[in-house]
């Protein structure tokens, strides 16, 4: 057969060269198969800040899934569900060199009980301080994800068990999963510019007015960038900020309510890799440029930190204020408006000295006072080290809307505390700025009431937008649509409206941030190596007994015709 | 593994032809030729009814999961283009009715099975998922080399000139099932919604009862003279 075989192939090779040729490419061509599922990971943080590299710094994974409770961990793919996390077991997977770590979140976090979101909250930091090469990726859980976690878990967790037939037929049929991401390798980000915006009302009556400056950064940060939504920090600063621009903006714009004081408005970028926007406008209004409001006579600075939540309100200082600056003036008339209007609200001031030899600054009011510009920030938190401000868990929660009495999970923005605290920031200034105390106005009067009330509903739309999207760093580039709109915003309120752009230093860069941060993995159906041998077993026992049939084919046809043969024998 | 895996369905599919082909003596009366004309017709009559189709049977705009009984019912019948083919191959090799019988089957059928299942098992069988449906698919073509036999012998007979009078209607009948035989399937696994593997076990019965119907006659038939 074969003789005759390579004779018509060759005659058919002749003319179908063409054919050949599309045969090979089809050959060469990448297979893509289709996956089990696909889903969108977001990996953990990756940058270095002064020097100092965080988070995991690897993107590209192509192991098997298995789960936390499997004995053989090195090179797999953990996978792990939120409420089963826990730091040891993190540890341990680190531990056993594993290929990757999968964190699945659920969709909705408001049905996690409040002490997993407070120990994961906890858990943050010190996920990032280890710097890892093993990729961490967190996903969002749908029900094919669930299913094949579900599965991985049978399969991983009846591995020590029973006797050795049970487990030979158990790996030879049973089915894993090969999670396979598809995106290239991390690298450093080049000329990445951080966007600040300013903005600023100026005050009547001539040259050389005292200048109030007030500040709020608008990134935010959690241990995955693409689910960080900062709704209370720093959303809740934002969204005072820009409310605070719209009523002093109208105040300003009739000559009687005109005060003599410029008011300087800035949102920074970069906010939480150490202020690197505040930063830099400080370094090129003070040393670069000849004149500018910062330099002349600033009366104080005001930065604005989660304000969204809570009774309390602290001020936070690193030096306490002389009496007789205007410092202490607000601090005055924060504490009147706090005592006589919100009685509920409990006001502090906090002290706490700069500390230059920490790896970061704990509040953005230290990086004016190192310029020595007597600032302070405000906020709800007692301390810079609370979990609330890094945390993936801050996002504006639906049921908070509603009202209700259920306490949501992990921090969250209140919206009548967010603008009861407008309203007393909103006082105090205005008290400052028209000398009210001075003037023997009683701490009762309330200013911004009816036409100049803060509106709650301004505020609840500002935070709905800006928790839309992930704010992390460095997912913001300066063509951004949340800069933008922010600039829009603030150029119908402000004058002078300006972008202010930071770069890292080429030689010695201040930060870096890495690319690959959200990625499509694919996970794919796969059946182990024995079981391939199984079916081949099987296939050429079926050959063979096909080829017993085939070869006594007569004895069938034998049969049917003896059969057949009595009927013709009657005709 | 995943190219071992493709191994295995490839020779799953493959080596019953080839058994088939060395065991049934075809290589004895130099039938190679032959067997590729016979699957050169497949190729011809399989271009012919896709451009009928194309032609004239509109795209069905029903809702999703409803099934187009007549419309499917129409397709089915452009298949009895395949019965003609199969007559003209027959018609054009001398010989005794087992040879002509086997070479237009065994033509048909590999030229079937290389057209295809050669494609989608090389891309799918060969990716890192696994998929029991290759496995099926290769099965499946063992059941259509059964079927394409009975086929070919069912058409042979009906067109003898000798065929008794009260072989016309079982003949008939066993070439209308053949010919409908996939619009049968597809009609069973929508209304019993049966699983893949159940339904390939259906058809292998219904092509075997098929097959040793055809095999009965043809016996009947040729030694009845």
């Amino acid at each position: 057969m074969f003789e005759e075989a390579s004779e018509v192939l060759e005659n058919m090779l002749k003319w179908s060269f063409p054919l050949s040729l599309v045969l090979f490419l089809v050959l060469v061509c990448p297979l893509r198969a289709e996956a089990a599922h696909e889903f969108s990971v977001y990996r953990m943080q990756q940058y270095d800040l002064q020097g100092q590299t965080y988070g995991s710094r690897n993107a590209i994974l192509n192991t098997e899934a298995r789960t936390v409770d499997a004995e053989v961990l090195s090179r797999r793919c953990v996978m792990v569900r939120l409420a089963d996390f826990s730091y040891e077991k993190y540890q341990k997977a680190l531990r056993q060199s594993a290929g990757a770590v999968v964190i699945i979140l659920p969709q909705n976090m408001s049905t996690m009980p409040q002490d997993i979101v407070q120990q994961f909250m906890e858990l943050e930091p010190e996920l990032l301080a280890t710097e890892t090469i093993v990729p961490v990726y967190f996903a969002l859980e749908d029900e094919e994800l669930l299913s094949i976690y579900t599965q991985t878990q049978i399969s991983s967790s009846s591995q020590g068990s029973s006797s050795a037939a049970e487990v030979l037929l158990h790996t030879a049929t049973a089915n894993g999963f090969q999670m396979v991401t598809s995106g290239a390798q991390s690298k450093a980000v080049s000329d990445w510019a951080i966007t600040s915006l300013e903005g600023r009302l100026t005050g009547a009556g001539g040259e050389d007015l005292p200048t109030i400056v007030l500040v709020a950064h608008y990134d935010s940060f959690g241990v995955a960038p693409w689910l960080s939504y900062g709704a209370d920090s720093n959303g809740s600063g934002v969204a005072v900020l820009l409310e605070l621009a719209r009523l002093f903006s109208r105040l300003y714009s009739y000559k009687r309510t005109h005060a003599g004081y410029n008011l300087l408005f800035f949102l920074s970028g970069g906010g939480k890799f150490n202020y690197q926007g505040t930063k830099r406008w400080l370094e090129d209004n003070l040393d670069h440029t000849d004149s500018s409001l910062l330099q002349d006579n600033v009366a104080f600075v005001l930065c604005l930190d989660t304000l969204g939540n809570s009774d309390n309100l602290h001020l936070h200082v690193s030096k306490p204020p002389k009496e007789g600056s205007p410092q202490h003036a607000l601090l005055r008339e924060l504490e009147t408006v706090a005592a006589h209007q919100h009685p509920d609200l409990k006001f502090s001031m906090v002290h706490k000295k700069i500390n230059l030899a920490d790896d970061t600054l704990a509040w953005e009011h230290e990086r004016f006072g190192i310029r020595r510009l007597p600032a302070f920030t405000l906020s709800h938190l007692e301390s810079h080290r609370s979990p609330a401000r890094h945390s993936i868990m801050d996002m504006r929660s639906v049921s908070s809307l509603e009202g209700a009495g259920e306490a949501t999970a992990g921090p969250h923005v209140d919206l009548t505390k967010l603008s009861r605290n407008t309203k007393v920031i909103a006082e105090a200034l205005a008290r400052v700025i028209y000398n009210l105390t001075e003037k023997g106005v009683g701490g009762d009067l309330q200013i911004f009431t009816e036409q100049m009330q803060v509106q709650e509903d301004q505020l609840a739309s500002l935070v709905d937008w800006l928790t839309a999207q992930p704010r992390a760093a460095q997912l913001l580039d300066k063509d951004s649509s949340i800069v933008n709109t922010l600039e829009y915003y603030l150029s119908r309120y402000l004058k002078d409206v300006k972008r202010h752009l930071v770069r890292a230093d080429k030689r010695d860069p201040e930060f870096v941030f890495y690319d690959q941060l959200k990625q499509t993995m694919n996970a794919y159906r796969v059946k182990p190596a024995i079981f391939d041998l199984l079916l081949a077993v099987c296939i050429a026992s079926y050959l063979g007994v096909l080829y017993l049939a085939v070869q006594n084919f007569g004895l069938l046809y034998g049969f049917l015709r003896r059969v057949t043969a009595p009927r013709v024998k009657q005709h | 593994m995943t190219l071992f895996h493709f191994g295995n369905c490839f020779s799953l599919a493959y080596f019953p032809y080839f058994i088939t082909y060395k065991c049934s003596g075809l290589s004895e009366y130099n039938a190679f030729w032959r067997c590729v004309q016979a699957g050169a017709t497949y190729l011809f009559v399989q271009l012919c009814k896709m451009l009928f189709l194309a032609t004239f049977f509109p795209t069905w705009e029903g809702g999703a999961g409803v099934y187009d009984f007549v419309g499917e019912f129409m397709k089915a019948t452009v298949d009895l283009a395949d019965l003609l083919g199969l007559h003209l191959v027959m018609s054009r090799n001398a010989g005794k009715g087992e040879y002509k019988i086997m070479v237009a089957a065994m033509g048909w059928a590999t030229a079937e099975l290389i057209m295809s299942r050669c494609i989608p098992l090389w891309v799918g069988a060969r990716g890192i998922e696994f998929d029991w449906k290759y496995i099926q698919m290769s099965f499946d073509s063992n059941i259509s080399l059964v079927h394409y036999i009975a086929m070919a012998a069912v058409v042979w007979m009906f067109t003898r000139y000798d065929l008794p009078k009260s072989f016309r209607l079982p003949v008939t009948i066993l070439l209308g099932l053949c010919v409908y035989k996939g619009f049968l399937m597809e009609l069973f696994v929508h209304v019993f919604l049966l699983g893949s593997w159940t339904a390939l076990l259906v058809k292998a019965v219904l092509t075997g009862a098929i097959s040793l119907c055809s095999l009965f006659l043809f016996v009947t038939l040729v030694h009845s003279n």
